[in-house]
């Protein structure tokens, strides 16, 4: 297990497993080949997962039905978070929503990716001052490719499908991937900063592990027999 | 109390159909005598040898069209009661209109109802010129009715194709009619790409007219597909209509009762295929609909069948509109006031306000504004009100649930047509 330069946690099946006989010498060839073979294969069969709430669905629609066909660069559509590698996440997520996305990104299996449809996901777009809105999925789930448009177009989308496939072909090279950044200059940053960023203290990640453990099924947030939640440490008032 | 009885598997009768008047309007007799599920059943006071199982359907389920949350407790494969949780796309949108002004809103309320841009954009504007007081000139009239009329077709097919895929195999082999709607679709999104540069989301209405007119042959262009479209409207029919399995799934599932209708809210298909023969475009025209005859069509089963039916003779209906008007757009001016570059050029009246239904292809899509009481801030609205058509829809699924088994539940949730967007605003 290994942290990668945009924060997320890097988690390779085969290294894992057999890391004791990784560290043989000699092996290395096979496992190298293994790993050739292992990262061909899932760069071209990303199964996407349409995490789809809103307008961007209708277009991952598109971008999956005949006329642009995702199945053509190997994209698949599924509707199940565990046979996923790419959660495609199109649409404004809420506040109620967001425990429910982070549920199902921690449903879905490594190696694992996703993908900012639309700026909604990216940053809220004009929503993002809203009371109910999340300014940006970024802020709790951690992204690699963001496609931005109102919504995109499905030219961009399978782009953005495109520039994983280079990322994950890239990382298996060990070249060095700039992380991508968010495609709007000059917005207001967040008052929760983002995943891997310097200032971002654990106990978000701590925050969002208690919503999704303690949540309630009858649809608040949390139960009511639940910890109390864990709290940024408060400032010295001087 | 006596504890209330899952209803069976009921089918309608075949044969002629009585009707009866009830409150001036004609229902079918059949629909009026079911009695209604209880939507409020309290499930303590229940028979309690029954093995009662929660199902948790939603809110991220390919089939509740969104985000959509129901919560069901079935008695074995029989659902006793359904209990609808709203508000995972909550986006504020009625209170963050109040901080933009009457120029600004458009593209805001477009995201509402996100498989029918042009209607939102109809309906908003509308509103505002009624607040001011504002005719638009009749070759917007016309365009605006023949966008309207063309995202119907586009609304249904989309409907149609993820409603066939809900359904799994029954619906013409799974994915099958889904790429053969989309296939449609594409076609008429290259005309308003032609015209207004956007796939979706167009922000081409604006308050007192267009902002982008016609370009030259394009309304040759879109007879065209339209015609196409209508000469491929049979193949879907083949699809379903001889389709043992679908009728079987579709015929008796899910049947809505007119009163039960009206007294919800609900509009539009769902209404129409109850029997109850009610349609903005033809009762109260706006726009350009005063230029062509509206032919309503309406079903008297009231099942998910019934509302098939009224959908697909509606894209045939819209055809028929949209062809008639693109063959004689009046020629002058698309814009009544100057084009508004500043936020704040358009200033209202204090003290007023204004309700505007349109017809869209969920039902009725209402707007009410109330504009400022000071005139300092005369350019932003006080309060805007969206009803959406969806949102009684919605009401409905407590009362259509009861008694349909869990693979029913599907179909008649499909069948409504919700959009979330437009439910949670």
């Amino acid at each position: 297990m290994a942290v990668n330069e945009s924060g997320q946690r890097f988690h390779h099946a085969v290294y894992e497993k057999f890391e004791a006989v990784a560290n043989f010498p000699g092996l290395d060839l096979l496992f190298t080949t293994a790993d050739k073979v292992l990262t061909w294969g899932s760069q071209n069969s990303l199964w996407a997962f349409p995490m789809a709430t809103s307008c961007c669905g209708i277009e991952f629609m598109a971008t999956a039905a005949s006329r642009f066909d995702t199945e053509r660069i190997g994209t698949f559509t599924r509707g199940t978070p565990r046979q996923c590698d790419v959660m495609v996440v199109a649409g404004t997520i809420t506040v109620k929503m967001a425990p429910r996305v982070r549920k199902l990104w921690d449903m879905m299996p490594e190696p694992k990716w996703c993908i900012a449809m639309g700026s909604c996901a990216i940053s809220g777009d004009f929503y993002r001052d809203i009371y109910s809105v999340v300014p940006g999925v970024d802020t709790f789930i951690p992204v690699d490719v963001y496609v931005p448009g109102c919504p995109p177009n499905p030219d961009a989308l399978l782009l953005g499908f495109k520039r994983l496939q280079e990322k994950i072909q890239a990382r298996r090279e060990g070249r060095w991937v700039e992380p991508d950044k968010r495609p709007i200059d000059g917005m207001r940053v967040p008052s929760i900063p983002r995943i891997g960023a310097p200032d971002r203290l654990p106990v978000f990640d701590q925050a969002q592990l208690h919503n999704v453990l303690h949540m309630d099924p009858d649809g608040r947030m949390l139960r009511p027999d639940a910890p109390p939640m864990p709290r940024p440490p408060e400032e010295d008032p001087e | 109390m006596p504890l209330p009885v899952p209803r069976p598997f009921q089918r309608p009768a075949r044969g002629a159909t009585r009707h009866v008047e009830v409150g001036g309007v004609r229902v079918p007799y059949e629909l009026v005598v079911d009695p209604w599920p209880d939507p409020y059943l309290d499930l303590d006071a229940y028979d309690p040898d029954a093995d009662l199982m929660p199902i948790n359907w939603g809110p991220q389920h390919p089939s509740t069209h969104g985000v959509l949350r129901v919560k069901l407790f079935m008695d074995g494969e029989v659902c006793v009661k359904a209990v609808p949780y709203l508000g995972y796309l909550h986006r504020g949108v009625e209170k963050l209109c109040e901080k933009l002004s009457y120029a600004q809103v458009t593209p805001i309320v477009d995201k509402n109802d996100y498989v029918s841009p042009m209607m939102n954009e109809l309906a908003i504007n509308m509103a505002f010129e009624k607040l001011l007081g504002v005719e638009p000139p009749p070759r917007a009239q016309v365009i605006r009715t023949i966008f309207a009329e063309m995202q119907r077709v586009a609304s249904h097919l989309l409907w149609l194709g993820t409603w066939a895929m809900d359904a799994g195999g029954a619906l013409g082999g799974g994915a099958t009619l889904f790429m053969y709607c989309f296939r449609e679709r594409e076609m008429i999104l290259d005309l308003f790409e032609e015209v207004t540069g956007a796939r979706f989301h167009y922000n081409t209405h604006t308050v007192g007219g267009n902002r982008h007119d016609l370009p030259g042959g394009w309304e040759e262009k879109a007879i065209r597909v339209l015609d196409h479209i209508e000469s491929r409207l049979p193949e879907y029919e083949d699809f379903l209509r001889d389709n043992d399995i679908f009728l079987v799934r579709t015929r008796g599932v899910g049947r809505l009762d007119p009163l039960l209708a009206m007294e919800i809210g609900v509009s539009g298909p769902s209404l129409r295929a109850s029997g109850v023969d009610h349609d903005r475009r033809r009762d109260a025209p706006y726009a350009a609909y005063d230029r062509v005859e509206v032919k309503v069509p309406v079903r008297d089963a009231g099942d998910a069948l019934a509302r098939y039916e009224v959908r697909m003779d509606e894209m045939r209906e819209s055809i028929r509109i949209a062809r008639e008007l693109l063959q004689d757009v009046p020629a002058g001016p698309i814009t009544a006031l100057k084009p508004v570059k500043m936020p704040k050029a358009i200033k209202v009246a204090t003290g007023r306000s204004a309700y505007v239904g349109i017809e869209s292809p969920r039902g009725e899509l209402g707007t009410f504004v109330i504009a400022q009481n000071e005139r300092k801030t005369a350019h932003l609205p006080y309060r805007l009100k969206i009803r959406p058509p969806s949102f009684h829809a919605m009401a409905l699924l407590p009362y259509l649930a009861p008694g349909a088994t869990l693979s029913d539940i599907v179909v008649i949730a499909g069948s409504l047509d919700p959009i979330l967007g437009e439910v949670d605003r």
